[in-house]
């Protein structure tokens, strides 16, 4: 316990950090920390630290550390893979006039993410996963003068409140229903969710009832939620936009943090979603993959390439957590998060090397785009060979770590659909078929980029262009050692005997098919290395590749299946009519009303204007002037000479007098 | 034996003769006088009136107390006359007014 709070402790200030060095040292004592927890913790009983935060009525809400397998496994992986990108930017963002700013979004960045991983109360992983969303908005932001940037953050932001928006409806059920909102009373092993029975339509824990529609109801907003963080389908247009941020930064949040964090919260509600909400994440999780894969294929730009692919392997591990395979879900995101990292950060180097090219020979052209490239594995070996393997493990190749993984979720949604049969058959093979296509894509990435000859060598000399520096290229290097299939099994072909796997209750609700285990890696991967070879003929020269540019669905594709173009004339553009429709009501009725409602005060002003004027007015004049006049009238006796006085008192007493004798007479 | 009609006819002739000078007069002493005369003709109506209490004397005494407290009321008003004069240089009742509004 006292090494946990260490770990809070050291990693806090790194969120106020300065300089870059203190940044490193922060996140690589959390690295350490995590690390050593980790061997501590792995496959033992989970750990749960609480304390009371507030109290509410009778109701107090506890707030704590939740070390299970799933969170000792994340703690590693997130810190991992952010220290590798601080090094990293220690070079990539050298000279950069904001860095401090940066280290900062980096490190609160890390700290959300790392505090997403540890919560053990779904109010705290709320706030973490809105503080991710934050300072995901803030790095791809980060270069805020430019214009692309700003709209891409605000894309981000948007589309991740849709998202918050379920996550915090699904709060809001699990909390009415069950009043706690902790993980372990609510997902733990007799929690209330597992103990919840639905009968007859109605969804029951203890003493409180409810249709048993919110249940699914919960699920899918709990889905919701993962949806945007993960940017799956139909929420995924944020993350090839996010790629405007620095490269560093989009490595960061592909591989190991945001968009981990959707998977990440599917896992840890897990027993929460019932067969139909299954069944959705299945399709949904198919449907990204397959769509983000045809998309991929006809980018040009490497960073939006990669980040299709992200959302296609993002879609992988959705689909295999709705098919019932968490744990070969969690394992590709391990994986993956290596991986794609690795990607990230080689096209980082690239796009450093062309765009330190471009300063120097003055020449205007799009660093990013690989139609520029070639021939870059002569002079960046380096990163050629590492983002060779990173590549051969995204394809899913023996002996590298995305084999394992890959293969588990496929064959998994295999098994799955077998056991339900029908029109669910689908996911299984549009998935395979997505695994094709990242063959084909990813290799037509790297030939295009390291093979045949450099396309701008007519303009500008090669000996400009030269390996990454040497913090850049290390981490590369670690990165790949990492893709190799070791670090994660023994046996590069079971992906059964993977630790990870073996880390996670299996998804017992499907027979295992001994026929699939052979028969899809197989097909997978043959069909995998023909298409990659195709892509060596078509892309590994400099000799014209088939253009497709005239096929329709060529250009359905390059338009991303004009999702940006739908949003924008359904949402966007309808929400601007419906605001001048607003602004027109707002002119014509409204402020009618309300002129109207002005000239009839002015009318009644008017009238009593005209009253107060003449009556009241008048009266109180009325008044004032008999005040007045009977004052002088008054004054007049006031004459100061006493003998005047007494006249008046003489007349007045024989005044009385008279009348008092008369009236006796009378 | 003097009838009280005569009495009484001397007395309100009195009243009315001191009346008239405090009213008409320009002088201060004179109205003071005046106020004599008035005040010397309600003693004569008690003293005339006095023949109905002969056991007693009750009119007889009355009238030497009002005579002493005239004395007495003569004195105070004169002082106050002195210092009006002191204060205006005038005791033309007409010409201090200073009370007007």
């Amino acid at each position: 316990m006292p090494l946990l709070t260490f770990f809070i402790n050291v990693f806090v200030p790194g969120k106020f950090t300065r300089s870059g060095f203190c940044a490193i040292a922060s996140i690589a004592i959390s690295l350490l920390c995590s690390l050593l927890i980790f061997i501590a913790m792995w496959n033992q009983p989970f750990i749960h630290v609480q304390t009371n935060w507030f109290t509410i009525g009778s109701w107090s809400l506890n707030v704590g550390i939740l070390l299970n397998n799933l969170s000792v496994l994340m703690l590693p992986l997130v810190s991992g893979i952010a220290l590798l990108v601080h090094i990293y930017s220690t070079k990539y963002m050298q000279g950069d006039p904001y860095l401090h700013r940066y280290w900062a979004y980096l490190g609160l960045f890390c700290f959300s993410m790392l505090g997403l991983v540890i919560a053990d109360n779904l109010l705290l992983i709320y706030i973490c996963w809105e503080l991710v969303g934050f300072s995901s908005y803030l790095l791809i932001g980060f270069w805020f003068t430019r214009n692309a940037a700003v709209q891409a953050n605000k894309k981000a932001f948007i589309m991740n409140r849709l998202g918050d928006i379920g996550f915090l409806t699904g709060i809001m059920i699990l909390f009415s229903q069950f009043q706690t909102l902790d993980v372990i009373s609510l997902f733990g092993e007799k929690g209330l969710v597992g103990n919840a029975i639905v009968t007859g339509g109605v969804w029951t824990s203890g003493l409180h009832h409810m249709p048993a529609g919110w249940l699914t109801f919960a699920g899918l907003a709990f889905f919701l939620g993962a949806v945007a963080k993960s940017a799956q389908f139909p929420l995924h247009t944020w993350l090839p936009d996010a790629m405007e941020g620095p490269t560093s930064v989009s490595s960061l949040i592909h591989a190991a943090t945001m968009v981990a964090a959707g998977v990440f919260l599917l896992a840890r509600i897990y027993p929460l979603f019932n067969d139909t909400v299954l069944i959705v994440i299945a399709a949904t999780g198919a449907f990204t993959a397959f769509m983000a894969g045809t998309i991929a294929l006809t980018q040009n730009d490497i960073k939006r390439i990669l980040a299709f692919s992200t959302i296609s392997q993002l879609g992988f591990m959705i689909l295999a957590m709705g098919v019932g395979a968490s744990a070969s879900s969690l394992f590709h995101l391990g994986t993956h998060a290596f991986f794609k990292c690795l990607l990230f950060l080689g096209a980082g180097a690239i796009i450093h090397e062309m765009a330190h090219l471009k300063e120097k020979t003055g020449l205007d052209y799009d660093p990013q785009d690989i139609r520029n490239m070639g021939g870059l594995r002569k002079y960046m070996p380096v990163t050629f060979v590492t983002m060779a393997i990173a590549s051969l493990a995204l394809i899913a190749i023996p002996l590298t770590s995305g084999y394992l993984s890959k293969d588990a979720i496929l064959i998994e949604s295999f098994e799955w659909a077998e056991g339900k049969g029908g029109w669910y058959r689908l996911v299984p093979y549009s998935a395979m078929i997505t695994s094709w296509l990242t063959a084909f894509y990813i290799s037509r990435l790297i030939f295009k980029v390291f093979f045949g000859k450099f396309r701008l060598k007519e303009k500008v000399g090669l000996h400009h262009v030269h390996e990454a520096p040497p913090a850049m290229k290390y981490v590369l290097v670690v990165l790949s050692l990492f893709c190799l299939f070791p670090v994660f099994s023994l046996n590069p072909f079971m992906f059964e005997d993977a630790w990870v796997i073996q880390g996670f209750p299996q998804a017992d609700n499907m027979t295992r098919i001994n026929a699939f285990h052979t028969v899809v890696p197989a097909a997978v991967n043959l069909i995998s290395v023909f298409l990659i070879y195709l892509c060596f003929l078509w892309y590994g020269s400099n000799k014209p590749a088939p253009d497709f540019s005239k096929n329709g669905l060529f250009k359905f594709s390059q338009q991303q299946w004009f999702f940006d173009k739908a949003y924008n004339t359904v949402f966007v553009a309808g929400v601007l009519s419906f605001s001048r429709f607003l602004y027109q009501f707002d002119l014509i009725i409204v402020d009618g009303i309300v002129n109207l409602f002005g000239t009839i005060g002015r009318g009644f002003a008017r009238i009593s204007d005209w009253f107060d004027r003449n009556i009241i007015d008048g009266l109180v004049n009325l008044i004032g002037y008999l005040a007045g006049k009977l004052g002088k009238l008054i004054r007049k006796f006031q004459t100061g000479r006493l003998q005047q006085y007494l006249v008046t008192m003489l007349l007045i007493i024989l005044t009385l007098f008279i009348y008092k004798y008369y009236t006796a007479a009378i | 034996m003097i009838p009280l009609a005569h009495f009484m006819l001397i007395s309100a002739a009195l009243f009315c003769i001191g009346l008239y000078a405090v009213l008409s007069k320009r002088n201060a002493i004179m109205i003071l006088i005046g106020i004599e005369f008035m005040l010397n003709a309600a003693i004569l109506n008690f003293v005339a009136f006095g023949k109905y209490d002969k056991l007693h004397m009750g009119g007889q005494l009355f009238a030497l107390f009002a005579i002493v407290l005239a004395a007495a009321a003569v004195a105070v008003s004169l002082a106050i006359i002195l210092n009006v004069y002191t204060y205006y240089k005038n005791i033309d009742p007409t010409v201090i007014d200073q009370l007007r509004d």
